[in-house]
C-alpha cells in the first residue's frame, strides 16, 4: 500500500501544481510598492472597475475620478455644506456674481503649488475654462455643463479670474465650483495640458494641488500616497491629513464588500441593503454608519419618483396619470423596498435642510401627495375614462386591457425591487402592469434620454439641494425634445408640454432670476409647484436612503448624523473633507488609556 | 457498443468523430447566431447607449450609428453577416463587450477562461479518482461491510445539482464558521503572480467551490464503477486469477479496475457538458472570477457579445473534451485499436 | 403532471394488487415494479406534488405575493437576526419583500415539475419517433438521426437558452419546457434505435412481418410495449435533466420572472444575500425541497433501472 500511497500522493500534490499554474492569470507588472503600515492606510470602496488605469483626462469618459483622484488629487474651488447652503472655500476664496447675475469674480487661494512645485494661479482657471469652452471632444457632465453657459472667461490678476456668462445664472458658482452632486469643475495644470489634444491625451502620470500624490492603478486598484510638501500644511489651510496612503479598491459586489468590513480589510464602503448592513454591524461592531442606529442610512440627494412619458396614451390624460398616483402606495414601497428606513417624499425635492422653505411651502399649499394609496380614487377616474373591470381582474376599453410597461434599471436591486412592488400595486388595482429590465447603458444612453418608455423608476428631479430652481428647472418645456431625440440633460424626458408647462416655465424662469435666498421664492415654488399637482408629469415616490458603512477598526472621525461636517458619499469631490477629518484610531485609544 | 457503426479501419472512426466535432461546432455557432436575429433589439443601437452613459452625451448619434453598423458588418445582408461571423468564431473574435466598451470579448474569455478550467481539472479529477476509489471498493468482496452501507447512502446527493451543495457549504463554511471566504477567486490584496500568498488565497478560495462540484459528482463514478465491478467479477478471467492465487488486492487493481474503468470514460465524455454547465453555476453563486461570473455579470448587463462568445467557448469546450475521450478511448480499449468491433 | 401521476398510476394499479398478494404468500416472487427505489421515489415525487395540489386548498397562494406578509421572518421557532419570531401564520417564514416561504413552495414545487415533465414528453415523443424511425427504416435516414443526436447530446443546453433568454426575453412556464424539450429527445433516440435495432432481429418481430403486418403496427403495436420500461426510466432521466437546466437558469436569474418557481426563490435569495444575512430557510427550504425532488427522481429511475435491467436486482 506505501508505494501506491506515495504515488498517489505525488499525482495529487501534481495536479494541484497544475490546477494553481493554470489559474495563475497575466502577471501584474504594477507592484504596490513600499510597505505602509495597515494602521496608517485608508481602504476606499470602488463599486466600478477602472476601465482605462493609465488615463486621467477627466474630460473623456471613464472612471477617471471616483478612484481616488478626485477625492485624494485634484481639489474643489469650493465645497457647498448641505447642512448650511454654504460654500465652503477651498482652491477658491471667494465668488461672486454681479446684480444681473452673467458676470462672476472669483478670487483664488494664494501658495497653492501643483504637487510637481509649479504654482496654481489665475491663469490655470483661464486655461482650462477655455479648453473646455473650445473643444468638443469633452464629454464629463461637469464641463459640458459649464461649456453650456460660459461664454468668456478673463484673467484679471494672478489670483482673480472673471467669468462672463451666455445668459444670467444665479447659481453659477455653486452648480459648477461648488461639488453640488459628485463632483465639480476640476482645473487642469497649464504647463502639462498646453498644446496636448484634449480628446486624446491621457495625463498619465497625473498631477494634482492635494495631499496626495499617484502611485499607481490596476483595473481593479488605486493607490495614492501621501505628499508631506502639500501646500495646505505649508500655508497653515490645513494640516496634513494622517493617512499616509489611501487605496480604493473594487469591491466588486454587496458580499464581498460586506466580506471585507467583516475582516476589518475596508474603511469606507459603498451602500449596503439594510439587512446586510445589520448581519455584518452584528457580527463586526467597529462598522457603523450614518446614524447609529435605525434606519442607519443617510438621504441619497436624489429622492425616487416615477417618471411618466407623457405623450403615449393614456397617460398623455393628466387624470389617468393622477390616477397612478392614487395607486400608488408609498407607504409600502418604504417597508418592503427600504425595510422601513425612509420616509415619503413630500415633493419633488431632496428633503435637506435647507430646502425645507420650499417643501413646506408646498405641502401648505396642499400639493403633497397622501402617504397610502387611494384606490377608489383611480378606479372612479378609469370609469369616468369609459373603462369597465374585466373578470380577470383588469380595466378594459373596448376589449383592450389598461396595460403599462414600467421600465427598471437593472443596476441596483433597489430599483428592480421598487418596479416589481409597482408592478404588484397596479396589477391589483386593475392596470395590466409589467416591469422591463433595462440595462444601466441602455436605460440612461436610449430609453430615457429617447423618452422611449410609458413609465419608468428613476430620480429625475435631483439637483436642488439649497435652493429650488435646479430641480424645478428639469421640466419647463424649454428645453424639450420629441420623443426620439435626445432630450438635453435628461430633462423633462416625459415630453410634459402642455398650458400648464407654459405657465409652470414661466414662473420658474422668474425664480431662476431671483438671487439665492430671495424671500420671493417659496411663494413662487408653491405656485409652480400647482402645475405639477394637477398635471402630475411624474410622481415623485420616496426619499432614498443610502446605507454608507465606515469602518472605525482603524480610523475614526467618519462623518455621521451625530458629527455632520460634510456628507458621507466618499466617491464624490467632497471626500478632501472627510479625509482631512480622519483619525488613527490607536492615537484615540492611547489618549483613553491617559 | 455493437450497435455503433465504429468497427473496421481506425481512421473512419477518427474520421467519423471529427465530423460530428465540428458539426456540432457549426450547429451550435449557427443556433446562437440565429436566435439573436429574431429578437428586435439593434446591437449597435444597445452599443451606442452604452457609449452614450459613459459619455454623459453624444453629439451626431446618428453618424456614430452609421458607423458602428458598418464596422461591425451590421449593414451587409445577412448571409454575408453570417460568412463573417463564421470567420471570425475561427480567430475567436467576438466582437467588442458593450458593458466594458471597447474591450474585445476574446479577452475577457481569455482571462476567465484559465480559472474555469483550472476548477474543472481540480474538482473533476478529485471526483473521479474518489469515485472510482469508492465504486470499486463498494463492489469489492473484501471491503468491510460499514462501507458497503455507507457508501451507497452518500450516493443519493449524485442527483443533486452542484449549485445546491454550494450552497449549504458556503453558508456552513463560509458565512457561519467562516473558515473559508464566501466569494471571489483570491483575495483582493494579493498580486497576482507566483507568490506565495497568491497561490495560498487561490487554493483557499477555490475550496469550497472544488468541494461543492466534488461533492455531488464523485458518486455519478462510484455508481457506475460499482455497477461495472460487479458485472467483471463474476468473468472468466478474475475467476481465474483467483483460482492461481493471486493476491485479492493485486487482482482488483491489475484485472478489475483495468477492465471495468472503460466504460467510464465514455460516460464521462456525455457528462461533460451538464458537468461544465453545473460548474457555471457554482462559479456564479461563489462570484469565482471563471466563465460563470462573466456570463453572469453579462445577463446583468445584457452584454449580448459577450454572452454569445462565452457560450460558444463553452460549447467548444464541452465538444472538445467529448471529441478527446472519443479519440483516446481506441487506445485504452483494445478492442476498437484492434478493429475487432463485434 | 399527468404522466408523473399516471407513472404512480402504473405502479399501484396494473401490477399493484396482484404482486402484494403474491408478495404476502411467496416473498421471492414479487414484481420487479414493486422494488424499494422504484416505491420510496414514486412516492417521494407523489408527495411533492400532493404537497403543491393540495397545499393551494389548504393554504393561500395569494401570499406569493410581494408584500404579501411581513418581511424577514424565520420559521416558527426561530429568531431573526432582529430577534423577531416565527409566527404560525407564516410556519415556513417569510423573505425580504413580503412572500410567504411556504405559499412560495406550493406555487413554486409544482411548477418546477411541470417543467420537467412538459420537456420531457414533447422530448419523448419526437426521441420515440426519431429513435423508431432510424431503427426501423434505417439507411440515410438513421445516418442523419444519429449524426444529429450524436451532435446535439453534446450541446449543453444551458447555454442555448441562456442566449435565447438573454436576446429574446422573457418566457412563461410553458414556454421554457418546450424550449428545453429541444434538447431532451437525443438520448431517447439513442436508446429507442439501440433498442429496435437489436428487436428487429427477434423472431417476434419478424413474425409480424411474415404475417404482413404494417411498419406502423410493428413499430407501435409490437415493439413499443416490450420498450415501456425503458422509456419510463428514460421519461425520468431526462425530466431531471430539464429541471436541472431550468432550476440553472432560473438560478441565474432567467426563465419565469412573476411565476415563482424554486429556482427563482433560490436566485432571489442570493441576490439579496440571504446567506449573509443568515436567513437560512429563505435558500435552505427550497434547495431542501429540490434535493428531495431530485433524490426521488434518482431512485425512481435507479428502481426502473432493476425493472429493465433484471442483472442489477441481484445486486
Amino acid at each position: 500500500m506505501a508505494p501506491r500511497t506515495r504515488r498517489v500522493a505525488w499525482g495529487l500534490a501534481a495536479i494541484i501544481t497544475l490546477a494553481g499554474l493554470i489559474a495563475i492569470p497575466y502577471h501584474d507588472p504594477e507592484s504596490p510598492g513600499a510597505r505602509i503600515a495597515r494602521e496608517d492606510t485608508v481602504i476606499f470602496d470602488l463599486d466600478r472597475s477602472i476601465k482605462n488605469p493609465r488615463n486621467f483626462n477627466w474630460l473623456t469618459p471613464g472612471v477617471k475620478r471616483l478612484h481616488g483622484a478626485h477625492q485624494a488629487m485634484w481639489e474643489p474651488l469650493f465645497v457647498l455644506s448641505y447642512a448650511t447652503g454654504e460654500l465652503e472655500p477651498w482652491l477658491g476664496l471667494q465668488i461672486v456674481g454681479n446684480d444681473t447675475h452673467d458676470v462672476w469674480t472669483l478670487s483664488l487661494r494664494r501658495g497653492v503649488r501643483w504637487s510637481d512645485g509649479e504654482a496654481f494661479d489665475a491663469d490655470d482657471v483661464v486655461f482650462t475654462a477655455d479648453m473646455v469652452r473650445d473643444s468638443d471632444a469633452i464629454s464629463a457632465r461637469e464641463a459640458i455643463r459649464f461649456k453650456a453657459q460660459i461664454a468668456e472667461t478673463r484673467k484679471i490678476d494672478s489670483h482673480t479670474v472673471e467669468f462672463r456668462l451666455q445668459k444670467p445664472n444665479p447659481s453659477f458658482h455653486v452648480e459648477n465650483f461648488g461639488v453640488l452632486n459628485f463632483s465639480s469643475f476640476l482645473v487642469m495644470p497649464e504647463h502639462v495640458w498646453r498644446g496636448q489634444d484634449v480628446g486624446s491625451f491621457d495625463f498619465y502620470p497625473p498631477i494634482g494641488t492635494g495631499p496626495y500624490v499617484f502611485g499607481s492603478a490596476t483595473s481593479q486598484r488605486a493607490i495614492w500616497d501621501r505628499n508631506d510638501d502639500w501646500w495646505g500644511a505649508d500655508t497653515g489651510f490645513r494640516d496634513l491629513p494622517q493617512p499616509k496612503r489611501l487605496i480604493w479598491i473594487e469591491s466588486g459586489g454587496q458580499e464581498n464588500r460586506a466580506q471585507l468590513l467583516r475582516r476589518n480589510q475596508l474603511d469606507a464602503g459603498q451602500h449596503l441593503a439594510l439587512g446586510i448592513f445589520e448581519a455584518i454591524q452584528a457580527k463586526n461592531p467597529n462598522v457603523i454608519a450614518w446614524h447609529s442606529g435605525f434606519p442607519y442610512g443617510w438621504t441619497d440627494p436624489c429622492p425616487r419618483q416615477l417618471e411618466i412619458n407623457t405623450t403615449v396614451p393614456p397617460w398623455d390624460d393628466a387624470e389617468m396619470r393622477r390616477a397612478v398616483a392614487h395607486i400608488v402606495d408609498r407607504q409600502q414601497i418604504i417597508d418592503i423596498v427600504y425595510e422601513g428606513s425612509t420616509v415619503p417624499s413630500k415633493s419633488m425635492f431632496v428633503q435637506y435642510g435647507a430646502m425645507q422653505p420650499f417643501i413646506d411651502a408646498v405641502s401648505n399649499a396642499g400639493y403633497s401627495l397622501p402617504t397610502t394609496a387611494n384606490v377608489d380614487a383611480a378606479h372612479a377616474i378609469f370609469e369616468s375614462r369609459g373603462y369597465r373591470l374585466d373578470d380577470d381582474g383588469t380595466y378594459r376599453r373596448d376589449g383592450e386591457p389598461l396595460a403599462v410597461r414600467i421600465l427598471a434599471n437593472t443596476a441596483s436591486a433597489e430599483t428592480t425591487g421598487t418596479v416589481d412592488l409597482l408592478v404588484e400595486q397596479l396589477q391589483r388595482a386593475g392596470v395590466d402592469a409589467r416591469s422591463v429590465p433595462v440595462e444601466d447603458g441602455v436605460f440612461w444612453g436610449e430609453v430615457i434620454p429617447l423618452g422611449d418608455y410609458e413609465m419608468s423608476y428613476s430620480w429625475l428631479s435631483c439637483g436642488s439641494v439649497n435652493e429650488p430652481w435646479a430641480s424645478m428647472s428639469r421640466y419647463t418645456n424649454s428645453a424639450i425634445a420629441p420623443v426620439g431625440e435626445r432630450a438635453p440633460g435628461y430633462n423633462n424626458t416625459g415630453r410634459w408640454d402642455t398650458d400648464a408647462t407654459s405657465q409652470y416655465t414661466a414662473i420658474v424662469d422668474r425664480i431662476g432670476r431671483l438671487s439665492l435666498g430671495d424671500p420671493q421664492i417659496p411663494g413662487l415654488v408653491a405656485n409652480a409647484y400647482q402645475h405639477l399637482y394637477t398635471e402630475m408629469p411624474f410622481v415623485p415616490l420616496v426619499q432614498a436612503s443610502k446605507v454608507l458603512s465606515f469602518n472605525t477598526t482603524y480610523w475614526t472621525g467618519w462623518p455621521t448624523a451625530d458629527r455632520f461636517y460634510v456628507h458621507p458619499m466618499h466617491w464624490w469631490n467632497s471626500t478632501h473633507l472627510i479625509i482631512h477629518g480622519l483619525e488613527r484610531a490607536d492615537a484615540g485609544k492611547s489618549s483613553h488609556v491617559k | 457498443m455493437s450497435n455503433r457503426s465504429i468497427a473496421g479501419v481506425p481512421l473512419s472512426y477518427i474520421g467519423n468523430r471529427l465530423f460530428t466535432f465540428f458539426l456540432t461546432v457549426l450547429i451550435a455557432a449557427s443556433v446562437i447566431w440565429i436566435i439573436p436575429r429574431l429578437s428586435p433589439v439593434d446591437p449597435a443601437e444597445a452599443m451606442l447607449g452604452r457609449m452614450a452613459a459613459g459619455a454623459g452625451f453624444v453629439e451626431n448619434a446618428d453618424q456614430i450609428l452609421v458607423d458602428l453598423r458598418a464596422r461591425f458588418g451590421l449593414d451587409e445582408p445577412l448571409w454575408k453577416q453570417y460568412v463573417v461571423y463564421l470567420k471570425n468564431l475561427m480567430v475567436f473574435d467576438f466582437g467588442v463587450s458593450v458593458a466594458n466598451f471597447p474591450t474585445p470579448v476574446s479577452q475577457m474569455l481569455a482571462a476567465a477562461l484559465p480559472w474555469t478550467l483550472g476548477l474543472m481539472i481540480f474538482s473533476v479529477l478529485i471526483a473521479f479518482v474518489i469515485g472510482n476509489a469508492a465504486g470499486a471498493f463498494m463492489a469489492w468482496q473484501e471491503t468491510p461491510r460499514i462501507w458497503k452501507i455507507a457508501i451507497p447512502a452518500a450516493m443519493v446527493f449524485t442527483s443533486i445539482p452542484p449549485i445546491l451543495s454550494g450552497l449549504l457549504l458556503m453558508w456552513l463554511f463560509a458565512a457561519q464558521l467562516e473558515w473559508f471566504p464566501l466569494t471571489g477567486s483570491y483575495g483582493l490584496f494579493e498580486t497576482p503572480g507566483l507568490n506565495w500568498e497568491f497561490i495560498l488565497s487561490v487554493i483557499r478560495h477555490g475550496t469550497l467551490p472544488a468541494l461543492s462540484i466534488v461533492v455531488v459528482t464523485f458518486g455519478f463514478w462510484a455508481l457506475g464503477m460499482r455497477g461495472l465491478m460487479t458485472t467483471v467479477q463474476s468473468e472468466d478471467y478474475v475467476q481465474l486469477a483467483k483460482a492461481k492465487g493471486l493476491r485479492p488486492r493485486y487482482i482488483l487493481y491489475r484485472y478489475m479496475i483495468r477492465n471495468a474503468i472503460l466504460p467510464q470514460v465514455t460516460a464521462f465524455a456525455l457528462k461533460v457538458g451538464l458537468l461544465v454547465t453545473g460548474q457555471i453555476l457554482v462559479e456564479r453563486i461563489f462570484s469565482y472570477n471563471g466563465m460563470g461570473k462573466l456570463i453572469y455579470d453579462a445577463i446583468l448587463n445584457q452584454d449580448f457579445a459577450v454572452i454569445q462568445g462565452a457560450s460558444y467557448i463553452v460549447i467548444l469546450m464541452t465538444a472538445a473534451s467529448v471529441l478527446i475521450v472519443d479519440l483516446i478511448y481506441p487506445f485504452i480499449d483494445p478492442r476498437i485499436r484492434h478493429g475487432g468491433g463485434q | 403532471m399527468a404522466d408523473a401521476t399516471g407513472m404512480g398510476g402504473v405502479v399501484s394499479d396494473a401490477d399493484e394488487k396482484a404482486a402484494r398478494r403474491r408478495a404476502k404468500r411467496l416473498k421471492r416472487f414479487d414484481s420487479p415494479w414493486m422494488n424499494p427505489k422504484l416505491l420510496t421515489g414514486a412516492g417521494i415525487i407523489v408527495g411533492i406534488l400532493l404537497f403543491g395540489l393540495l397545499g393551494r386548498f389548504l393554504w393561500d397562494p395569494e401570499l406569493v405575493f410581494i408584500g404579501s406578509a411581513p418581511l424577514n421572518l424565520p420559521p416558527v421557532g426561530f429568531e431573526n437576526l432582529r430577534g423577531e419570531p416565527g409566527s404560525p401564520a407564516h410556519p415556513l417564514g417569510t423573505q425580504s419583500s413580503g412572500r410567504d416561504m411556504l405559499a412560495l413552495m406550493i406555487v413554486g414545487a409544482p411548477n418546477t415539475l411541470f417543467i420537467g415533465v412538459i420537456a420531457s414528453l414533447i422530448g419523448m415523443t419526437i426521441g420515440i419517433l426519431l429513435g423508431f424511425s432510424a431503427g426501423f427504416i434505417g439507411g440515410r435516414t438513421d445516418d442523419v438521426i444519429r449524426v444529429l443526436s450524436d451532435v446535439m447530446i453534446t450541446i449543453p443546453p444551458l447555454m442555448v437558452l441562456i442566449v435565447f433568454q438573454t436576446s429574446i426575453g422573457e418566457i412563461g412556464i410553458l414556454m421554457m419546457g418546450v424550449l428545453l424539450s429541444g434538447f431532451m429527445w437525443q438520448s431517447p433516440t439513442r436508446l429507442i434505435r439501440a433498442q429496435v435495432l437489436s428487436m428487429r432481429q427477434s423472431g417476434y418481430v419478424r413474425m409480424a412481418k411474415l404475417s404482413g403486418a404494417s411498419t406502423f403496427d410493428i413499430m407501435f403495436k409490437e415493439m413499443l410495449p416490450n420498450l415501456v420500461p425503458y422509456l419510463f426510466g428514460s421519461f425520468i432521466a431526462i425530466a431531471t435533466t430539464a429541471i436541472v437546466t431550468a432550476v440553472g437558469l432560473e438560478t441565474l436569474g432567467l426563465g419565469p420572472q412573476r411565476v415563482p418557481t424554486l429556482g427563482r426563490v433560490i436566485y432571489e435569495a442570493i441576490d439579496s444575500a440571504a446567506l449573509l444575512r443568515n436567513m437560512w430557510w429563505w435558500w435552505g427550504i427550497p434547495t431542501a425541497l429540490l434535493a428531495t425532488m431530485f433524490v426521488g427522481l434518482l431512485l425512481v429511475n435507479l428502481g426502473l433501472d432493476e425493472v429493465a435491467n433484471p442483472k442489477l436486482r441481484k445486486v
